[in-house]
């Protein structure tokens, strides 16, 4: 594919082009979150991507993150979950109430929430799924009924504080340092354990680029020229570097972000391994053809909507963790960040094309205008303006590009 | 015919669908390694006694066998465990996936199973997919391409490929030349033959009579829920067409006495 002795330059530009265009779908949310961020570093002469507040921001972004997985899966089989902020914040309210007047230990509040949180999925499906209702009205009651249930759990006591030192780590607290090095001040207050994940987790990725590129060649899809696919894995290791490396000048790996990975990896290996992946999303594509092959279509939005209420009550315990407290409020608007997480990220209106690794970098991005927007000291009247703003252009870009197809050799 | 044994008969089915009579005592008898055309107008009860083959509907009354055997067909599992398959008019395709996962939805094969979840063995189903393709001699670049890049022929390939794809006994298409090009007409009539060539038995459900005719050997017309005609095709096209039309409009109407009758297609 790579000409050798041609002018390697223009070549190289070429090529480059050619690739952009041939995935601007997938790349184009990259490209925003590396724009929206280059921005906000100029505008806030560097602040934003200090250590402490890249720190700060992947917390922030922990509870909505889990949301928008969940509500990408949503979307894939075409429905919509409107309940989702108020369930999470109402769990966590329940978590909170559990140990702090019901003394039951952390880990046994957490599994009640979920429980809990896994019901109210049942119920979302059960109206979805088993009464026909759309997805819209039906958890729009929930959005209601869970804000209700919110005001009654907090309503005598107003703020609920947390005091469960343990679970208010989940939210605050950071991965133990393990000093791989001799005590020779090299590395010294660098958060070497950290250090390490981010080496291997470029390692893990090297490895999986190279063999991905390896089926494609074997299936004769057309892959980016080598060069650029080395320029690729280079910018990305490097990009993953740089995080690791702010991440490690400030208190390492947090908690939150532990969870969030494994059920990033968990979710992505679940709809692109299994089976139950496939038929989620064969049921998004063409939910009569599912049903006619013998794909249950009521069993997968049960599954849908019941691994939404589990996640949303891991948001809500992520939430209450890190303000250490359930408040009256908590949960507001999360429903609405996690659906537009999932829209930047890729997922279609349409349904049955969603990805798992898009909806945290939608979510990243929904974070980070917050983030960013809070540091310049923009009112939150603009603050609403611009993120409505980014979500128009992302399903605008979505509707714009879907009718790229992909090309073969 | 070397079997005697009919592969698939149907015998006085009715059903009702509230007040209105669908099928009133309908007899089809489809034989081994056959080709059978089964037209009508709309609403004459095709899709519907298909629909019943196929285990979709229950029939109110009439019995099925299946290879001289009495089958109680209540649903499309049924119907698959006896090697009927049935590809419907409307590209039972998810265009969001892959030819391999078309090919293998809803039975996909798994390396590790931990209930009904388990881990997809794409190896084996790449493999089988284009083993299939070969078969059938459907060219495509890459089984992994998605439906949605296919042309509509293609697409209409893949579903047929997949309806034959777990060596089904008799395959049911329901208008499958609908909204195809000229050439892709053509494409899926070779299928066709393909498949009979192979020793399967075909039923197709169309409104072409110019497509039955070219891959038939046998054809039945419903006419409001009762069959009027049970002929083999033979002789040219034109008096073929004029000979069918006249009882699908309604225009001879003389099964009961023995008119159009020259098949041995009933129960009694």
């Amino acid at each position: 594919m790579v000409i050798a002795g041609k002018s390697d330059e223009a070549t190289l530009i070429r090529d480059a082009r050619r690739v952009l265009q041939e995935n601007i779908r997938e790349w184009g949310m990259y490209i925003a979150l590396l724009i929206i961020m280059t921005i906000f570093t100029i505008t806030t002469r560097g602040v934003f991507l200090s250590s402490r507040n890249i720190s700060n921001l992947i917390n922030q972004t922990g509870y909505i993150a889990v949301l928008a997985i969940g509500m990408t899966l949503v979307i894939i089989i075409s429905h919509i979950d409107l309940s989702v902020g108020y369930l999470s914040g109402f769990l966590g309210a329940v978590a909170a109430t559990a140990m702090e007047f019901w003394h039951m230990s952390a880990p046994a509040s957490i599994l009640l929430i979920i429980i809990l949180g896994a019901l109210a999925g049942f119920l979302s499906g059960f109206l979805v799924g088993q009464m026909k209702i759309p997805a819209f009205v039906a958890t729009l009651a929930g959005w209601l009924g869970y804000r209700g249930a919110l005001q009654l759990v907090t309503m005598h006591r107003g703020t609920v504080v947390i005091t469960n030192n343990a679970f208010n780590a989940i939210g605050n607290g950071y991965i133990p340092d393990i000093s791989f090095l001799p005590d020779s001040g090299f590395l010294a207050g660098i958060h070497q354990m950290t250090l390490a994940l981010g080496i291997l987790i470029i390692v893990l990725y090297i490895i999986s680029e190279i063999n991905r590129r390896n089926r494609m060649l074997y299936h004769k899809f057309k892959v980016s020229p080598l060069h650029l696919f080395i320029i690729k894995m280079v910018f990305m290791s490097a990009l993953i570097m740089v995080i690791t490396w702010i991440l490690s000048g400030y208190r390492g790996l947090s908690w939150t972000a532990v969870i969030v990975i494994v059920v990033v990896l968990l979710y992505h290996f679940i709809m692109n391994r299994t089976n139950l992946g496939r038929h989620i999303y064969a049921v998004g594509g063409n939910p009569e053809a599912a049903q006619l092959t013998g794909i249950s279509v009521k069993r997968i939005t049960y599954i849908v909507f019941c691994s939404m209420g589990i996640l949303s009550a891991l948001s809500g315990i992520l939430y209450a963790s890190r303000f250490k407290s359930a408040t009256t409020t908590a949960g507001t608007l999360f429903e609405l960040d996690a659906i537009a997480a999932a829209f930047v990220g890729g997922a279609s209106p349409s349904g049955g094309i969603g990805k798992v690794s898009g909806s945290i970098v939608g979510a990243l991005v929904m974070t980070s205008l917050t983030s960013g927007m809070n540091l310049m000291g923009i009112d939150i009247s603009y603050q609403y303006i611009v993120r409505a703003l980014v979500l128009v252009a992302a399903v605008v870009f979505d509707v714009a590009t879907r009718n790229k197809k992909e090309e073969i050799v | 015919m070397a079997e005697k044994i009919p592969v698939v008969k149907m015998c006085n089915i009715k059903k009702n669908f509230g007040g209105v009579q669908a099928l009133k005592g309908v007899d089809l008898v489809l034989h081994h390694n056959e080709i059978l055309g089964l037209v009508g107008d709309n609403a004459a009860g095709k899709s519907t006694l298909m629909k019943i083959l196929s285990g979709a509907y229950i029939p109110d009354e009439g019995e099925i066998f299946v290879e001289g055997k009495k089958i109680n067909m209540a649903s499309s599992q049924d119907a698959h465990q006896h090697g009927i398959e049935m590809l419907y008019q409307d590209l039972a395709l998810a265009n969001n996936l892959d030819v391999v996962a078309n090919v293998f939805m809803g039975r996909e094969k798994m390396n590790l199973k931990l209930g009904s979840i388990g881990i997809l063995d794409e190896h084996s189903m790449e493999r089988e997919t284009e083993r299939l393709l070969d078969r059938l001699k459907i060219d495509l670049s890459s089984v992994r391409l998605k439906v949605e890049s296919l042309s509509g022929g293609q697409r209409q390939s893949i579903a047929i490929a997949r309806a034959t794809a777990f060596n089904a006994k008799v395959t049911i298409m329901d208008e499958p030349t609908a909204a195809l090009s000229v050439a892709a007409i053509k494409k899926v009539l070779d299928l066709v033959k393909e498949l009979k060539a192979q020793g399967s038995s075909v039923i197709i459900i169309s409104h072409r009579i110019e497509d039955i005719y070219q891959v038939s050997d046998r054809m039945i017309v419903l006419r409001q829920g009762r069959k009027v005609c049970d002929t083999e095709v033979t002789g040219d096209i034109d008096t073929f067409r004029e000979h069918v039309v006249a009882y699908i409009i309604g225009a001879r109407d003389d099964y009961a006495n023995g008119g159009g009758k020259q098949a041995d297609g009933n129960c009694r």
